[in-house]
């Protein structure tokens, strides 16, 4: 075969492999995947029962690992010593025709019936351990109950009771105390969902008809990203929520602060007369929606979101709260102390103090809240405020020919006040 | 095939019968009619393999959408929706369309041949098979033609999502019927195999001197047979939830979704071994052939993969140890699940063992079947992670899983049946692949193959989780995926150049005489290409390697062969089962009746069951007649000896 073309290919493939390279490193590769430190990394756990399980898979990791390099050695060595090397050897007289080794056949059965058991001790053990909360720390659990919705969670306090209302309720934004074992009760309002932090513990499904239960404990204050782990659906991708861990003194003052009802904004009269917010708009469909600033320190931007936002406008928040009603939000959503008994939807009494939206898809700030209520479908397709839920219509609605029309339609001072009085709500 | 004593018809050649016009009984050789009414085993096979071929492409245009849309970090190659129905039809088109058929064709081809049969015990209902099979891979790509696109609820379809108040179109509809086809091709086909080993294998072919490759072909029949059922009953009473209103799985009447998984990985966990049980039977043939040595520990591997066979259908939870077992359940379905690690590992120490003190020819099929050894080994032992629960609740439905069975079903299955198109190319086609194209072609499939699925595993425990459509660049996936994709991309030019070398071969390949790897089994006995009838002789077995006895025994053959002949020819000749067209109008009322069924019309669905029934009737009525064939010692025919009478 003439292979006179390859330098020029090699050439040319060598420069398209290079400016490859360039784009995959400038555009934040980096080489270190290997180490697997992302935040919903099951290796860099931050809890009990992540690190048992984690153990578990160390034990199974390292026999698997020396048994693969025992017998791939063998493997190896048998296909080149007795590789035939040349068109003699090939065409030469037929090996001895052996038929096996009884002996060495029941060997190696023994060998790996012990290897297995090196396995099985270890995971009978984390079985039991990682079911429920040990004994001795029963009386020190904090109790959760989670309801999974197409395509959202929802988080009941059982032990925090609001008088003439029921459990405090929170939406895609666990917070939890740190150090103490949490009990989460599991329940779906729809399909199969699954209850998934990596770094606190690994899944358990949340299925219909089945009362499941998870526990977890986080070893210090800490934020920690979670997602649904069975598909339910087409925006499966974007159940995500997170997990906030605090000290005992943080977890109090944080209880009492959602116990209350939505904060009041009252208007003063050096309030300052209504603008419009120029906000980014051109948000391609699924573009990434955290700044630096919440990827450098999460836990820190959820602090600062405890805080009311500077420079409110008390006019546009007033304006916003009665466009919550107009537009007929408070159907779906509560705001507790506010408008709005909804109970299909996430619950926004203190939606302003969280450091996400969107079923955790984009941090909570002006810019991404308003690419999310200005044009839901684009940033989570099929979601159900965009399309309704249970005969309740959304942004669209069925006519009576069953068209898909606009029901709710916003103008650009409808968004700005919709997301200042959204953002006030501490 | 000797109970044609009361055949109404024993003249030579292929005339037809005297019988009522409506059963008029086909005879063309060639064309169209030829392929569409045969029921030669060969050709069965062959069109399975087609139709698996066909559809294994298309499964891999699947693949490459679904890494061009996770190449990087938000991206919009396809949409939320798009992307689920891409997997979802990539999941059920790989395993029911591509590996079981390519599978079903090996069977079909190779398992008579090699043990000395002259067809299936049924060959009408192979033809139903095939037909049946290609009617379920038609109802269940009818998606793609629908608005709401093909079924986007995943390959396991697990309620409720499934029901018609989370997918209210027609799809899953064609999924449910769809599948039920499939299955009752399936059912159809292996207890034909199975009837087939157990009565038709020649004088001499003990149980214990079968091919390994006609052994997990027993096997695999038996699993689909038991298996089968399972998802034939949750399939049921979906389209019962589904199109009556029953509430197997409807929650709001007191239905039980876990039901559903339950029933489907009582059929789903069996089915891993029908994918990987007969890829081991190919490498169980390949690597004696190309080590000059006999398989090592023949029983023990035949026995492991029988207990396989066995423990398959005791693992089925482990799919569910994240669904809330409880302890006890959990701890049970981790130990069983560690236990069959046993019987799998017993069959790679007896490959090495095979492959210890032979003669190594390292050809192209050779080099498939110790890529096999050697990705299977890697999926395996990440199969034993998954069986301590624990970990995998960290691994469940993460990319870690998604690496781990395309590890057993890519570097095992379909490396395996790789290797076996390349090995019995020339027993099939008389031509063989050039080994330098091969080879380049398996290398590009091996790099290609670790650079897609390796990366896996830390996108897996890096926490991303499978079966979604996008993912944000700050969770530390951006390179693996990456890197993934261009694997992918790779694979998909080694899986290219496999076929284009396939297809050049078959048309200008180097022509090659009968037995070109000196071959150890009895299908490299018969001529090239195969007669329809297979043997000229059927031939007694002396030995477990049943053609190598032949070849170092050939005076003692020969002899034999000629008394064989006599008493052979004494009897009528060589019996021929005619060909039939209503196992293809049975098939096709199928068909037709699914379509009625999705769209609850009536009148359509009546027709194809009326279609279906009249089918089956007249397959009845026209009798299991056929024909001599009378041959002399080189396969030319000769006038009737019995015409003389």
């Amino acid at each position: 075969m003439r292979l006179t073309f390859l330098p020029t290919t090699i050439a040319h493939w060598a420069r398209a492999a290079m400016a490859f390279g360039t784009v995959a490193i400038s555009s934040g590769c980096n080489l270190n995947f290997w180490k697997m430190d992302g935040p919903q990394s099951t290796i860099n756990v931050a809890g009990p029962v992540a690190r048992s399980q984690l153990q578990v898979f160390y034990v199974t990791c390292w026999v698997t690992l020396a048994i693969f390099v025992i017998v791939a050695s063998v493997l190896a060595y048998a296909t080149l010593k007795f590789k035939a090397r040349s068109e003699a050897d090939a065409h030469a007289e037929p090996p001895a025709q052996s038929h096996g080794n009884p002996l060495i056949e029941l060997g190696l059965i023994g060998a790996s019936v012990f290897a297995l058991v090196i396995i099985a001790v270890p995971t009978l053990k984390a079985i039991w351990f990682t079911y429920d909360v040990p004994a001795e720390e029963k009386a020190n659990t904090y109790t959760v109950n989670a309801t999974a919705y197409q395509w959202w969670f929802k988080f009941d306090y059982p032990s925090e009771q609001i008088a003439g209302v029921g459990p405090l309720t929170a939406s895609n934004e666990l917070v939890i105390p740190a150090g103490r074992p949490v009990r989460i009760d599991l329940r779906t309002m729809d399909v199969i969902h699954s209850f998934w932090i990596p770094k606190l513990a690994g899944k358990v499904d949340m299925i219909p008809n089945r009362g499941n239960a998870i526990w977890l404990e986080a070893d210090a204050p800490g934020y920690f990203w979670g997602q649904c782990a069975e598909f339910c659906g087409d925006p499966h991708a974007i159940m995500r929520f997170r997990v906030i861990a605090l000290g005992p003194q943080e977890f109090y003052d944080w209880v009492n602060r959602e116990l209350a009802p939505a904060r009041q904004v009252v208007p003063s009269a050096s309030t300052a007369p209504f603008t419009t917010h120029t906000f980014k708009t051109d948000w391609m469909r699924n573009q990434y929606g955290y700044t630096g600033k919440y990827d450098a320190d999460p836990l820190q931007s959820w602090r600062e979101k405890q805080e009311p936002e500077p420079g409110e406008n008390p006019a546009l928040i007033a304006q916003g709260r009665r466009l919550f009603q107009s537009k007929t939000c408070i159907t779906c959503h509560t705001i507790r102390g506010h408008e709005g008994t909804g109970a299909v939807a996430p619950d926004l009494t203190h939606v302003g103090s969280r450091t996400t939206i969107v079923a955790g898809l984009l941090e909570n700030n002006t810019d991404q809240l308003r690419r999310w209520i200005h044009n839901p479908d684009s940033v989570k397709p099929g979601n159900k405020m965009y399309l309704g839920l249970g005969g309740m219509p959304g942004y669209l609605k069925k006519d009576d020919q069953g068209a898909w029309v606009p029901n709710i339609t916003l103008t650009a001072d409808d968004e700005t006040a919709l997301v200042a009085y959204l953002q006030s709500l501490k | 095939m000797d109970a044609s004593a009361h055949s109404s018809d024993l003249t030579p050649g292929a005339s037809a019968p005297h019988q009522p016009y409506v059963l008029w009984r086909p005879t063309a050789k060639t064309g169209l009619m030829s392929w569409l009414t045969t029921v030669d085993h060969k050709r069965i096979g062959f069109l399975y393999g087609l139709f698996a071929l066909f559809f294994f492409l298309v499964g891999g245009c699947e693949a490459l959408l679904i890494r061009l849309q996770l190449a990087v970090p938000n991206n919009n190659v396809l949409s939320a929706h798009e992307y689920s129905a891409m997997f979802t039809m990539h999941g059920t088109t790989m395993i029911f369309l591509a590996v079981m058929p390519l599978g079903a064709a090996f069977f079909n081809f190779i398992m008579p041949l090699q043990i000395g049969a002259r067809d299936v015990a049924f060959p009408r209902l192979n033809a139903f098979s095939l037909w049946t099979f290609v009617a379920g891979a038609i109802i269940l790509n009818v998606g793609w033609f629908l608005p709401d696109g093909p079924p986007n609820a995943t390959w396991v379809g697990y309620a409720p999502l499934t029901s018609r108040t989370f997918m209210p179109g027609h799809s899953v509809d064609f999924w449910v019927l769809g599948l039920q086809l499939l299955g009752a091709a399936s059912i159809a086909a292996a207890l034909n195999f199975i009837v087939t080993i157990i009565n038709l294998r020649a004088p001499g072919m003990t149980m214990m001197r079968l091919p390994v490759f006609t052994w997990m072909t027993l096997i695999t029949s038996f699993l689909i047979i038991l298996s089968f059922p399972a998802i034939t009953i949750a399939l049921v009473e979906l389209l019962m939830d589904r199109t009556f209103g029953t509430n197997f799985f409807e929650v709001s009447n007191g239905g039980m979704p876990i039901l559903w998984q339950h029933l489907f990985w009582i059929f789903g966990h069996p089915e891993v071994y029908i994918l990987i049980l007969p890829a081991m039977g190919i490498v169980s043939e390949i690597l004696p052939t190309f080590s000059r040595k006999p398989l090592f520990g023949y029983p023990i591997v035949v026995f492991s993969g029988a207990s396989i066979g066995f423990l398959g259908f005791a693992v089925w939870s482990h799919h569910m140890f994240t669904t809330g077992m409880g302890t006890v359940a959990t701890a049970a379905f981790a130990l069983a699940t560690m236990a069959i690690a046993v019987p799998t590992g017993v069959k790679i120490f007896n490959w090495i063992g095979t492959l210890w003190g032979g003669h190594l020819q390292m050809r192209t099929p050779m080099m498939f079947a110790l890529g096999f050894i050697w990705m299977f080994m890697i999926g395996g032992f990440s199969g034993v992670m998954h069986s301590a629960a624990p970990a995998d609740a960290q691994q469940q439905d993460s990319y870690f899983v998604v690496a781990h069975f395309h590890y057993v079903l890519i570097g095992g299955s379909i490396f395996a049946l790789l290797a076996g198109i390349h090995y019995w190319f020339p027993l099939m086609f008389g031509r063989q692949v050039s080994e330098f194209w091969g080879k380049l072609s398996f290398w590009i499939i091996f790099v290609g193959f670790n650079v897609t699925f390796f990366p896996m595993h830390f996108l897996g425990l890096n926490g991303m989780p499978r079966r979604t459509f996008t993912y944000d660049s700050n969770m530390g996936w951006n390179t693996a995926n990456l890197i993934s994709t261009v694997g992918a991309f790779t694979l998909g030019v080694g899986i290219a150049l496999y076929f284009a070398v396939v297809i050049y071969t078959y048309i200008k390949g180097k022509t090659v005489g009968r037995d070109p790897w000196d071959a150890r089994t009895l299908e490299w006995s018969i001529p090239n290409p195969p007669p329809e009838y297979n043997f000229l002789v059927t031939p007694t077995i002396h030995a477990r390697d049943a053609f190598w006895y032949e070849k170092h025994h050939q005076a003692e053959i020969a002899q034999e062969k000629t008394a064989h002949a006599q008493a052979e020819s004494a009897h009528g000749g060589i019996h021929m089962p005619h060909q039939s067209i209503w196992p293809l109008i049975a098939s096709l009322g199928a068909l037709i009746g699914a379509f009625g069924a999705v769209y609850h019309n009536l009148p359509v669905a009546l027709v194809g069951g009326v279609v279906l029934l009249a089918g089956i009737y007249l397959w009845s009525l026209e009798g299991v007649d056929g024909y001599h064939l009378h041959l002399d010692a080189d396969g030319n025919p000769v006038e009737d000896p019995s015409a003389h009478h």
